[in-house]
């Protein structure tokens, strides 16, 4: 309740600023979200306004994430970029890879005359939107990890505990749903058992160092044995009522679990928030499930959601005041807020701690479950991936396990054809540089 | 202005058409003003806008189809027809025209079939004309992605509807996994936002069938649908001319809106048309020359389509 | 003259039920809380939420500067239905007369031209329009919105049908009354296209009014938004990860939905006559 009045005032305050501070420099920042989230980004926003009167910030949703990137770019190519654009792990490679867009976060904050820690990050954020030396070249923001929501009344039911593997899911599993409860389902399988299937495992994903090391031949490991063993299980459980599939589309996957129909849903850390109004039974969380079987496995997931770029092309001040916001950002009082408020995990290690302290986890073990995950012991192949071209490589991964579990392609089959047109489009990108 | 509008140096201007016309075309009117400069005139702001917002546009698409490009711009590598041929070489490509294919033919049929009964119906009727009308004119102006948003809805696989009632009849309707009953989904909805607008147009081709005309075909053809096939179609062969090509790109371009909301931002395996695909691989997957590519053959097979529509039956019709 | 069978009204009863049905479903949905479509999914029974959705919907100050009100959306969507419908009878019926009252050697190839403009909708050329649109600089402003949408054939392509039908005796009283192409396009075919002009101002009203993906791609201010666009953010919430306000979605739906309706609705008389000139 306080902390309720405390924004609102602070909010008020910051119209009233926003609304004198004509001279003030202005930047623009384009992101990708909407509802909720896009309150609490329009919240701290003002804040920051609010907070000095130098620079003037206005946020601008541009639709979805891929909607935002495109738009960017489109912008960019008529010289009307945005001072900050907000881009999705997928990406991650696009803008990378395009030298000339952007600033490196690191740089444009040395530059304003601010000291930049690598180490003061958490480890699942330092590498992912880092260049190969680990320079930061995005600036994290919405960091997010794929976790395993639990529906508490469907395990006391069943009288089991949550899996931490997926042997112990095989073994559960039909308890559960003797107990009448779909036992899995699993939002935006590209996420959660393609892209962090390697990372969990610590597999590789793709040559050339998961493709950091360059966009040259880079080819995609999507037939590797132990990911196609995960889709035949997965095949397996959906044909004998273990795991319930609805589609690509999120949401859609996440409502059974909210209506108390499924014992497990795979989601993101960042669901978190929205699932305390919509679920309808008690629920906790904890890991997504990793093989024991296979050696090495149990490594921290890949970080999801999305990394803030500063545009090149910017007057001097302008660049000032994105690095001013870059440090109001990664600051922790609002990182904290970030993290409350959405659920995405606190990116600094400061801010982390600051939550701890503040009892938040005492309140909500839950939001931590995101970050302790982020945090287990990293392996050779769970840093991070940069592929050029992803989201259309996306697009053929959703397109093909729909179609395994609609029947109309064996698994093997699916996984080859991902291989063979993915390796076309990293090839097409690897063009593109010219 | 002054001098165009002054009526008695223009008054001698006309001329009649000559028997053996020069000019390669039909003209559109028998009698014709002449005057050389004027039509440019009146033609300038649209020619102005076409040019502006279209071709130049549309000659930036062309160049980039033949570049494989960074996306913002940085690179380009030349690539001659590569983009070309990995479009028409792509199985995936071949699923989606197929599908856009299907879909073209199936919601232009469906909604002109069930748009031109319910028009010779509505026309028949005498009691409670206007309310029905009115009923069926509404839905036309629904945009696109509300269409999508109501058909996304019914179509749910939680909540919606129609799925319940497809189980009914022991349909297990998955819209949004399978691939039939997703294009099952989409021709519904798309045929549903366009019934109302080619029932106005036959409603209003067939209110304007001269009485005497009308009245004369009773007596001549005692069969309805005799009177109808031999009366009333010839009558409307000129609104049914204009719907066909209307109607053809209504299912290929304007559907998009539908086809964007109810696919919930995923493709997957969904069926999609050749437009959404071009959207896709361009705006969303950033392959700008790809997209490119995809749009030039595109433009090319509808513009081919049109002039055969144009060609072998604008010729006939008789308009007036 | 004809007997009125009761197949005929069956046949027309269905054909309403199935365009209507969905309409009426999604307003009575919309008088739900969200919680309750939730768990309970569309209803035909209205709930007693109404006013209270509406009154959010309406008058929320949404976004980052406030300006983003369901009013001040419902404004935007008004300017771009009105300024593409006017703009475009404008533009049309002016290049339609070009087109068919003058002999021209050029007459086809610049009708081929304009209708060229049928084939490639403006999603597939958005990123090339867009830069053109920035090197105008336009972006974010009403002509920006508008312009670039009026480059389409279909309203020339209707002008030059219903010019065509206009007999050709008309054109011939002129010529002996002594009228120039001028005075005959302003004083004789404007008047005579005035049921046709509204039949076109209700069609293209209801396509500007229509449009999504170029006023977002175009507005970055957001006193700029559209409609369209909020029915956007609303579903991108409903497709993403957090909890879909269906009342205020199906709202927002039934409000974009109740201009053009009531349009259609109340000029219908003059657009069944406005079309029936043009096919006599």
């Amino acid at each position: 309740m306080i902390r309720k009045a405390t924004v609102s005032a602070i909010a008020l305050i910051a119209t009233l600023a926003s609304a004198t501070a004509d001279d003030a420099t202005q930047i623009q920042w384009w992101h990708g979200m909407g509802g909720k989230n896009q309150e609490v980004i329009n919240e701290i926003s003002k804040r920051f306004n609010a907070a000095q009167s130098a620079c003037a910030l206005t946020p601008v949703s541009k639709g979805t994430y891929e909607e935002a990137l495109a738009s960017g770019i489109a912008a960019f190519r008529s010289g009307e970029q945005p001072n900050i654009l907000q881009v999705f792990d997928a990406g991650a490679a696009t803008i990378m890879n395009a030298p000339g867009a952007t600033i490196p976060a690191e740089d444009l904050i040395k530059n304003a005359g601010y000291d930049f820690d690598r180490e003061a990050f958490i480890n699942g954020v330092r590498y992912f939107y880092a260049d190969a030396d680990g320079k930061f070249v995005g600036m994290p923001f919405n960091s997010s990890a794929p976790i395993m929501y639990t529906n508490t009344e469907a395990f006391e039911k069943a009288g089991v505990a949550p899996p931490e593997t997926w042997e112990e899911f095989e073994e559960i599993a039909p308890k559960l749903k003797e107990a009448g409860y779909i036992p899995m389902t699993a939002s935006q399988l590209t996420w959660m058992f393609f892209e962090n299937f390697f990372s969990r495992n610590n597999i590789q994903m793709a040559t050339n160092g998961n493709g950091y090391d360059s966009v040259e031949g880079t080819e995609i490991n999507a037939t590797d044995p132990n990911l196609v063993m995960m889709f035949e299980k997965l095949k397996e459980w959906h044909d004998e009522g273990l795991f319930g599939f609805y589609g690509a589309g999120w949401s859609d996957n996440q409502a059974p679990f909210e209506q108390n129909k499924v014992a497990m849903w795979i989601g993101s850390s960042g669901s978190f928030g929205g699932l305390q109004q919509t679920a309808e039974m008690p629920f906790s969380a904890t890991f997504l499930p990793y093989w024991d079987g296979i050696e090495g496995a149990g490594t921290n997931s890949f970080i999801g959601g999305a990394a803030l770029y500063a545009m090149a092309g910017h007057d001097e001040a302008q660049d000032k005041c994105t690095a001013d916001f870059f440090q109001f950002l990664t600051s922790p009082d609002v990182q904290v807020f970030w993290h409350e408020e959405t659920g995405y995990v606190p990116i600094t290690n400061a801010a982390y701690e600051q939550a701890k302290a503040e009892g938040w986890y005492e309140q909500k073990p839950v939001a931590e479950v995101g970050i302790q995950q982020l945090s287990l012991p990293g392996g050779e192949w769970s840093k991070g991936y940069r592929l050029g071209f992803y989201p259309q490589i996306r697009s053929v991964e959703e397109r093909e396990f729909n179609r395994i579990f609609s029947g109309e392609t064996s698994v093997q089959d699916a996984f080859e054809t991902i291989k063979e047109e993915g390796d076309a489009l990293l090839a097409r990108f690897a063009k593109t540089s010219g | 202005m002054a001098e165009i509008s002054d009526t008695s140096v223009i008054g001698g201007r006309f001329r009649r058409k000559p028997r053996a016309a020069a000019a390669p075309a039909e003209p559109a009117k028998r009698v014709q003003f002449d005057r050389p400069l004027l039509p440019w005139v009146f033609l300038a702001p649209q020619l102005l806008v076409v040019a502006i917002f279209f071709y130049w546009p549309s000659v930036q698409a062309v160049t980039s189809s033949f570049y494989i490009e960074d996306p913002f711009g940085f690179g380009a590598t030349f690539v001659g027809l590569e983009n070309y041929a990995d479009a028409l070489t792509s199985s995936e490509y071949h699923r989606v025209a197929r599908f856009t294919a299907i879909f073209t033919v199936a919601v232009t049929a469906l909604s002109l079939g069930l748009g031109l009964l319910l028009a010779v119906k509505a026309d028949a009727v005498i009691r409670g004309a206007s309310s029905y009308k009115t009923l069926l004119i509404a839905v036309y102006a629904i945009a696109p992605p509300v269409a999508g948003l109501i058909g996304m809805m019914f179509f749910d696989m939680h909540i919606g509807p129609f799925v319940t009632a497809a189980s009914w009849v022991g349909w297990d309707m998955q819209v949004g996994i399978d691939y039939f009953d997703t294009a099952f989904a989409m021709i519904a909805v798309a045929v549903w936002k366009q019934i109302p607008y080619n029932f106005i147009f036959f409603l209003s081709g067939l209110q304007s069938v001269p009485v005497p005309v009308r009245e004369a075909a009773v007596i001549d053809c005692r069969s309805g649908w005799r009177r109808f096939r031999t009366v009333t179609l010839p009558l409307l062969a000129p609104t049914a001319f204009f719907l066909l090509i209307i109607n053809i790109t209504y299912a290929l371009f304007d559907t998009f809106g539908i086809i964007d909301v109810m696919l919930k931002d995923k493709p997957a395996n969904n069926p999609v048309t050749l437009v959404y695909k071009v959207y896709n691989d361009g705006f969303r997957g950033n392959d700008i020359g790809g997209s490119s590519a995809q749009s030039v053959i595109l433009m090319a097979v509808v513009f081919a389509l049109t002039l055969v529509q144009f060609r072998f039956l604008e010729k006939r019709i008789h308009y007036s | 003259m004809h007997r009125t069978r009761p197949l005929d009204h069956a046949i027309l009863i269905l054909g309403a039920l199935f365009l209507m049905l969905p309409v009426i479903i999604a307003f009575t949905t919309s008088t739900h809380t969200a919680a309750e479509i939730h768990s309970g999914g569309l209803t035909l029974v209205p709930g007693n939420n109404f006013a209270e959705t509406y009154g959010t919907v309406l008058t929320q100050k949404g976004g980052f500067t406030g300006q983003v009100t369901g009013a001040r959306m419902l404004m935007n969507s008004m300017i771009l239905g009105l300024g593409f419908a006017l703009g475009k009878i404008a533009f049309s019926m002016l290049a339609a007369y070009g087109l068919v009252y003058f002999r021209s050697r050029y007459a086809t190839l610049l009708f081929w031209i304009i209708f060229t403009t049928l084939l490639l909708p403006l999603e597939v050329r958005i990123v090339p329009s867009f830069q053109v649109m920035a090197d105008l600089g336009l972006i974010n402003t009403y002509p920006g919105l508008i312009v670039p949408l009026l480059a389409s054939a279909t309203g020339t392509f209707y002008f030059r049908q219903f010019f065509k039908s206009v007999p050709d005796e008309l054109l011939e009283a002129a010529r002996i009354d002594g009228a120039g192409p001028v005075k005959f396009f302003f004083d004789i075919l404007v008047p005579l296209s005035r049921t046709m002009i509204a039949a076109m101002f209700i069609i293209m009203f209801v396509y500007g009014w229509n449009q999504y993906l170029w006023p977002m791609l175009m507005t970055t201010d957001e006193g700029m938004f559209t409609l369209m666009r909020g029915i956007k953010s609303i579903l991108q919430v409903w497709v993403g990860s957090q909890i879909p306000e269906y009342n205020q979605a199906f709202a927002l739906a039934v409000l974009a939905m109740v201009p053009p309706v009531a349009v259609v609705v109340i000029f219908q008389r003059w657009f069944i006559k406005g079309l029936t000139e043009s096919d006599k």
